[in-house]
């Protein structure tokens, strides 16, 4: 059994049925990418796994459990940590006030200290500035660092390099493998070359249905695939 | 060495932070004896004779003022701070000067039971607002609280219980129940106690926007799905920043039922919320101090253009509010703050070039 599991997920948005039937696994320890055009239902679908867009009908298996009706905050308390796309910070805190609120015990942060500093060392310089005096890069690193500041054992990142220089995807990039050792990840990404260099597994939706899934190995020499659902080879 | 914060604590500290509060609130205790000195040639003694002058008539305009800065700071948590839009929050209000006085009048209960009352009522309110809290949001919450202020409006008007709020006309002849909230006989006294509720309830606010709690309220405001999937049930977090606000503005209310010689039906409507609003834009929205500032401005500028220029004030009062809007867009505090961080920016970076100083990083570049 895969450490998060999602059988046949229907999700609406008002009247719109976005995700028809969305099936995905993702074993422990590993990293999955999940792939698909814009429109494709990825977001929705991390949505979905967080309880924000709660699906109508199917599965969402967390570690054994079933939280498929469970409230955000719930999900969130057993150990799913949600990095949204466009750097979702509190840009009137400050970047400790960012990091200190995803706190779930007292001492969580002092605790991740190193990690986080040691991943992202621009935070450390920042750390009493306000979230909207960043730039993009640097927030999207404080995005990524407090999904780092519980003991979560499930982090779903959604479209971590979108919009960065290269200089800063390649350094999100380092950080998304090393935190992989601590957490299990689920991984949006446009970008097919970022997304093929860090995950070992993919699942592609397309129209809010699952087409095809596999190991990222054989995925990066099957061209047509690529083309067909990716629109890039 | 840690980047992280380490909060100093100790009275000390706390007295040394918190210099300009105590500097302004020194200022308002010796206020009256400033006035009776040099405007009314008066001494000491006038003031704590409560001797008719203008001491004792500003006392009762900063009185006013008190009164209304404290209903505007709890409509800033819960607008400014929170991010709920309420269109009914003069009910707020309302009921804390109707049940404070109809406790004290009708049902002679003594002061700290009426008070009891108050509180009992305040929180059954934000009980009420709180019913709809998981159903409707934005626009939707703002029209549904008008609808609750509007019920509680027409109901304190009827003549069905004009024995208890006198209809109309609205609630009159409750006697002052202790001696320290007699604004006829003892002026000073009263004043002294709105003081000490005002700022009370100031540094209290502070402590809680500064507190984790706050932090989540201020999450909330932002963006609530964010601090929904950090783990915070908001709801919570929401119902106590409107049971906070409920019992602060009930507060209000009692205090305004001590002042006013009348409790009119006109508190519970919406253009006694406007006034909530209009003051927290005035000084900034979700500052704090910045309602205490607009309650002063606003019931300043109401009082002295009225009395100077009779019945074309209302039409100066509308252009300064257009004036403040174009002008200080984020209100009074709210722009001194951004003013002072660019300022404090831009010293930084001068001080940067001669390599003196620690440089402000850059704002943020797409």
């Amino acid at each position: 059994m895969s450490f998060l599991e999602l059988r046949d997920i229907n999700t609406f948005i008002g009247q719109f049925h976005i995700l028809e039937g969305v099936n995905l696994d993702v074993p422990a320890g590993d990293i999955v990418a999940l792939l698909g055009r814009n429109g494709a239902g990825k977001t929705t679908t991390l949505k979905t796994i967080m309880g924000l867009t709660p699906a109508r009908s199917g599965s969402v298996v967390f570690d054994g459990s079933d939280i498929t009706d469970r409230r955000s905050f719930d999900i969130a308390a057993m150990g799913i940590g949600f990095v949204p796309e466009h750097r979702a910070i509190f840009a009137d805190l400050s970047v400790e006030e960012n990091l200190r609120i995803a706190e779930r015990e007292k001492g969580d942060l002092e605790a991740k200290e190193d990690l986080i500093f040691g991943l992202f060392p621009d935070l450390k310089r920042l750390i009493r500035l306000p979230g909207t005096n960043l730039s993009g890069g640097q927030q999207q690193m404080l995005a990524v660092a407090r999904a780092l500041v519980p003991d979560n054992r499930l982090l779903l990142i959604d479209e971590p390099s979108e919009g960065l220089a290269p200089v800063i995807i390649e350094q999100m990039m380092e950080a998304i493998r090393q935190l992989s050792s601590h957490s299990t990840v689920l991984l949006v990404e446009q970008n097919f070359i970022v997304a093929s260099r860090l995950a070992q597994h993919y699942v592609i939706v397309e129209e809010g249905t699952t087409v095809q899934a596999g190991a990222m190995a054989d995925l990066v020499n099957d061209e047509e695939t690529i083309k067909r659902y990716l629109g890039a080879a | 060495m840690t980047a992280l914060a380490r909060t100093e604590s100790g009275l000390g500290v706390w007295f040394r932070r918190r210099r300009g509060l105590l500097g302004v609130i020194a200022a308002l205790v010796l206020f009256p004896f400033v006035i009776s000195f040099v405007v009314d040639g008066a001494g000491i003694a006038a003031v704590l004779n409560n001797d008719q002058g203008n001491a004792r008539f500003l006392q009762g305009l900063a009185i006013e003022v008190f009164i209304l800065a404290l209903y505007a700071i709890s409509y800033d948590l819960i607008l400014g701070v929170t991010g709920l839009l309420s269109f009914g929050h003069a009910m707020f209000f309302a009921v804390g000067a109707y049940s404070f006085g109809i406790a004290l009048k009708e049902f002679e209960l003594a002061w700290p039971l009426a008070l009891l009352v108050v509180l009992v009522a305040a929180l059954l309110q934000a009980g009420l607002f709180a019913l709809v809290l998981p159903r409707v949001k934005g626009i939707t919450f703002a029209l549904v609280t008008l609808g609750f202020a509007s019920v509680f409006w027409i109901v304190i008007q009827s003549s069905d219980l004009a024995d208890y709020a006198g209809a109309e006309i609205g609630l009159q002849g409750v006697r002052p129940p202790v001696w320290f909230l007699d604004t006829t006989n003892e002026r000073f006294a009263f004043y002294l106690v709105t003081i000490a509720i005002l700022f009370g309830v100031y540094v209290a606010y502070t402590r809680i926007i500064d507190s984790p709690v706050g932090k989540v309220l201020h999450a909330t405001r932002e963006n609530e799905d964010r601090a929904l999937m950090l783990g915070y049930n908001t709801f919570w977090f929401k119902f106590l920043a409107l049971g906070i606000a409920s019992i602060t503005a009930a507060l209000a209310g009692s205090l305004y039922a001590m002042h006013q010689p009348i409790v009119t039906p006109s508190v519970a409507g919406l253009g006694f919320t406007v006034t909530a609003l209009l003051i927290i834009l005035i000084g900034g929205v979700g500052t704090i101090s910045g309602a205490i500032i607009g309650a002063a401005v606003f019931r300043l500028l109401q009082y002295y253009l009225e009395k100077w220029f009779g019945g074309t004030s209302d039409l100066l009062i509308g252009i300064a509010y257009i004036a403040i809007v174009l002008y200080l867009p984020f209100g009074i505090v709210g722009t001194w703050r951004a003013r002072s961080l660019r300022i404090k920016a831009g010293r930084d970076r001068l001080l940067g070039v001669f390599g003196g100083g620690q440089e402000t990083p850059p704002p943020a570049e797409e």
